[in-house]
């Protein structure tokens, strides 16, 4: 009985927020958003694994939450109550719309995380995409628009190439879960052709390198709300869909590793050096964000090549998201707060080209100088120390340092993982 | 007395009957007339679900009257039939609720809704058809039946597309009796059957064979908007909406695609004609107008236009579906018969009901239509959604199965085109929700609200959220019972022969 009960919050936790996304509803209710995710709050305190399926539904779908799941769930719950109350506390004019937009992407993230096949993943993370598309276009500056025409049509080209996997799948094996899909995909004669469908496909969602475009200029560009969301919402389910659908650990596709370690590689020096030559304060999670997803490239890259090794760390797979998710939040949500107070931060890092055109060679000995201030302040950490304790600059402080602590936790988790 | 017997006939009548009533109403007995009209709708639904039970259980529904010797009138309700029969049925009952909401104060509406029923009348007679001859019959009656509803209002481009309606129509129903004729002199016999009835003719009547195919897929393909027999449809969306709806979704292009299916299926048989070599460059020619529509449809701004070149393109699908030769692609086709119907019929009520509330008939117009007409803009997002093939709507399950059915074919090619089109579609509707949700009004809303608090009459609101709904509920509960999904099948087991 309790297990019955246990396995309709499965159901709950999707419909519920589902339902509150009519504005006929979410308008009477205070705090529409928070209370969308009580559903969820109880399936991640109730112990055990438990599935609920659904064969009438979405061409027969199943929905389930074991230990893995319960890290993404985590991720989810803290990055959605901390856009919630982003919305719920800033004056900003919350619509109607918006609110819609912000349960239906919530709808769709939760329908993604906890189905267990490949149709319902699909199907719950398009609803999650297309709804974020109204996310990002709140409040967001109607300038610059690159970013999010980029988000929409990459979105349109990675439905399209997941389809087209989703297709190959289904026209080899009638059983889409996910473990079915690994070991079907893995022995099959387009087992390459499906590898790169899917590598393409999450990597236009999740704003991997080199289709990153979309992600750096919402950092930039989009309501603070939506900008905490960015890492936990699209950037981890893309990464999630990535390592349900891939066909790692049955068999080695040294090739097809290799290109994708390289790949991996390249997004990491990008994303280095991006980050150091950056003017704006709030690409700064933008490049993080294209950096720790290079890690993660990396790592299913050598999965590709080494099965024996991949099948070993696996299981550190999804803390990995979970921990990007909300440490992309967190430093999102605190440089925000900073350029909240101070808006022109523009101008506290100046962009190599920008001094080369203003300058000419002289340019070198400005920037080494404006470089070695800026290091200066980041690890002095006296000045750090002192600058805390009275509260002159903390906000300064909490973003560098949250950075430098975020950075330095994936180094010794990938470290970890690679040396296993 | 066998009832079964009659059933189809009366599904027939009970609309004509109101129908040929309503034509000699004065235009001021709009209660009388509104009541007829529901009526025929009401009582033409329940025997369709009575019929639905029971071929479900597989009973007998069979008209014969005697039409000439050796040739008779034939109406029966099989699987394939009634699904057609249900889904002009249906959404007959819906368009004429928003028709009766549209033409509030229009002229002419006692011989509006008089060709309204009888075009519905002709459609089911269309999709009952038990031989080629009773087609053929209705099949023309809706030719004569719908060229008034294209000319309704009057105007000089009204009459023009009036004009190319009949040309192309006419010149399609030659090129199908034509064939018709020819098979008949081939065969001495037009009755549908599931196999086909020409699988026994000796291997020298084949290229006429072939040639006869020619003939009734091109006299089909004017009403199925194959290229490039299309021209009368984007004309015809001067039109007032329901007419649209009804010539887009229920009727007409239906009609012509329900035909090339009965043709491959019922008159050559799904296997002969795949010997005989004539399904492969029917999906060439489906293939291009899918393409072909999609790329006009990207450069229309006038609303109508670009949901008529979208017609042109997904009626296609089904056509594509039924070439395929297979029986998963045989599921994809039929069952986009039902899906493309209300999702299309979704679109065209929104862009009459934004052309009537607002008077915007232009995609350039749209800019933050969504923030003034919520309901009726949700209602076009899901239906555009399903277009494009996003799932959960209708429209996914379709594109599934013909995906699916192409690789069990072994025709890979079909997988980029049906790529190509979802790419397209997405091109072209996705800016419009774009325009609609996302930017501010280029131009002051007329501020007067004529319908108090909702954005526009309920009757004019109501048909499309109700569609839009079915069209979600088609794709979120494809596996439930007695869904579309189910009864294609359903049917695509009865004409494979599997259990």
């Amino acid at each position: 009985m309790i297990n019955d009960s246990y396995n309709m919050i499965l159901l709950i936790a999707v419909a519920w927020p589902l339902l509150l996304a009519f504005p006929a509803l979410h308008s009477r209710i205070p705090w529409p958003l928070h209370i969308a995710l009580i559903p969820t709050l109880v399936l991640i305190v109730f112990p055990g694994t438990v599935s609920l399926p659904l064969p009438k539904l979405l061409l027969g779908t199943e929905l389930a939450i074991n230990g893995e799941v319960k890290w993404i769930l985590l991720m989810c719950i803290a990055v959605w109550l901390t856009a919630a109350t982003v919305i719920h506390s800033s004056r900003d004019n919350s619509t109607n719309n918006h609110r819609t937009y912000f349960l239906l992407a919530l709808t769709g993230n939760l329908g993604a995380i906890l189905s267990t096949e490949l149709i319902g993943f699909f199907s719950f993370s398009t609803l999650m995409s297309y709804s974020f598309y109204g996310l990002l276009m709140h409040g967001s500056d109607k300038q610059i628009k690159n970013s999010r025409h980029l988000y929409i049509v990459f979105l349109v080209l990675a439905d399209v190439a997941l389809l087209e996997a989703l297709l190959l799948t289904a026209s080899t094996t009638k059983n889409l879960d996910y473990q079915t899909v690994r070991q079907t995909m893995a022995e099959t004669s387009s087992a390459q052709l499906y590898f790169w469908l899917v590598i393409v496909g999450f990597s236009l969602k999740a704003g991997i390198w080199p289709a990153h475009q979309w992600l750096a200029g919402s950092f930039k560009s989009t309501h603070r709300s939506t900008t905490v969301l960015l890492g936990g919402v699209p950037v981890a389910i893309g990464l999630l869909g990535a390592l349900r659908w891939l066909p790692i650990g049955e068999h080695s596709f040294y090739a097809t590793g290799i290109v994708v370690i390289v790949a991996g590689i390249v997004a990491i020096l990008y994303a280095a050096r991006k980050f150091f030559i950056s003017t704006s304060l709030m690409m700064l999670p933008a490049w993080f964000a294209v950096f720790l997803t290079g890690l993660f490239i990396i790592m299913l890259g050598t999965g590709s090549i080494y099965p024996d090794i991949w099948n070993r760390n696996e299981h550190l797979m999804h803390p990995f998201i979970a921990v990007l998710g909300i440490s992309l939040a967190a430093i999102t949500f605190t440089l925000s707060r900073r350029q909240g107070k101070e808006p022109d931060t523009d101008s506290q890092r100046a962009n190599i080209f920008i001094l080369w055109a203003e300058n000419g060679f002289d340019f070198i000995q400005q920037w080494t100088e404006d470089r070695r201030l800026i290091l200066k302040s980041f690890w002095n950490v006296e000045e750090k120390y002192q600058g805390f304790m009275d509260r002159a600059k903390p906000a300064v402080f909490m973003s560098r340092w949250s950075t430098a602590i975020t950075i330095f936790v994936f180094l010794g988790l990938v470290l970890a993982w690679l040396a296993a | 007395m066998n009832w079964n017997a009659w059933i189809p006939l009366i599904v027939v009548v009970s609309s004509a009957l109101p129908g040929l009533i309503i034509f000699n109403l004065a235009e001021n007995r709009i209660r009388l007339r509104t009541t007829l009209n529901l009526i025929g709708a009401l009582v033409k639904l329940l025997l369709v679900g009575w019929m639905l039970w029971g071929v479900y259980n597989e009973q007998i529904f069979e008209t014969r009257l005697p039409l000439l010797p050796n040739l008779d009138l034939v109406l029966r309700a099989g699987p394939w039939a009634l699904f057609f029969v249900t889904l002009s049925t249906v959404l007959w009952l819906v368009t004429t609720v928003y028709a009766i909401g549209y033409l509030e104060d229009s002229p002419h509406r006692s011989r509006f809704f008089g060709f309204f029923s009888l075009c519905v009348s002709a459609t089911v007679g269309v999709a009952l058809s038990g031989n080629l001859i009773t087609f053929l019959l209705f099949y023309e009656l809706l030719t004569l039946s719908t060229y008034p509803l294209v000319v309704h209002r009057g105007t000089e481009a009204a009459r023009r597309a009036g004009q190319a309606y009949l040309n192309y129509t006419i010149f399609g129903g030659a090129l199908l009796l034509l064939g018709t004729v020819w098979l008949y002199t081939l065969t001495g016999t037009l009755e549908f059957t599931a196999t086909g009835f020409l699988q026994n003719l000796d291997e020298e009547h084949h290229p006429a064979l072939i040639a006869i195919f020619v003939l009734l897929v091109s006299g089909l393909g004017v009403k199925a908007a194959l290229v490039p027999l299309h021209g009368w449809l984007p004309q015809a969306m001067v039109a007032p909406a329901p007419v649209s709806a009804l010539l887009h979704a229920v009727a007409v292009v239906k009609a012509g695609v329900f035909g090339i299916v009965r043709v491959v299926y019922d008159v050559y048989g799904v296997d002969f004609a795949d010997d005989l070599g004539v399904t492969d460059p029917l999906a060439w020619l489906a293939a291009t107008t899918i393409i072909y529509g999609s790329l006009r449809a990207l450069f229309q701004d006038d609303l109508k236009r670009r949901l008529a070149f979208s017609t042109v393109s997904q009626a296609s699908y089904i056509t594509l579906g039924v070439a395929l030769a297979s029986p998963i692609a045989t599921i994809g086709g039929v069952v986009h018969l039902l899906h493309q119907g209300l999702m299309k019929i979704t679109l065209f009520f929104c862009a009459g009901n934004l052309a009537e509330t607002l008077g915007i008939h232009k995609v350039s117009e749209m800019n933050g239509v969504g923030r003034r007409m919520p309901w009726t803009m949700a209602a076009f997002t899901i239906g555009a959604f399903g277009m494009i093939g996003l799932p959960p709507v209708a429209g996914f399950v379709s594109k599934w199965y013909l995906g699916l059915g192409a690789l069990e074919s072994g025709e890979g090619w079909v997988i980029f085109v049906l790529a190509g089109s979802s790419l397209l579609n997405a091109a072209y509707f996705l800016p419009i929700l774009h325009r609609a949700w996302f930017l501010e009004s280029t131009h002051p809303w007329p501020k007067e609200r004529k319908f108090g608090n909702r954005e526009t009459a309920l009757s004019l609101l109501l048909p499309p959220i109700i569609t839009a709904l079915m069209a979600l509920a088609a794709g979120v509960f494809a596996t439930g019972s007695f869904s579309p999904l189910e009864w294609a099948q359903l049917i695509a087991r009865r004409e494979f022969h599997q259990p």
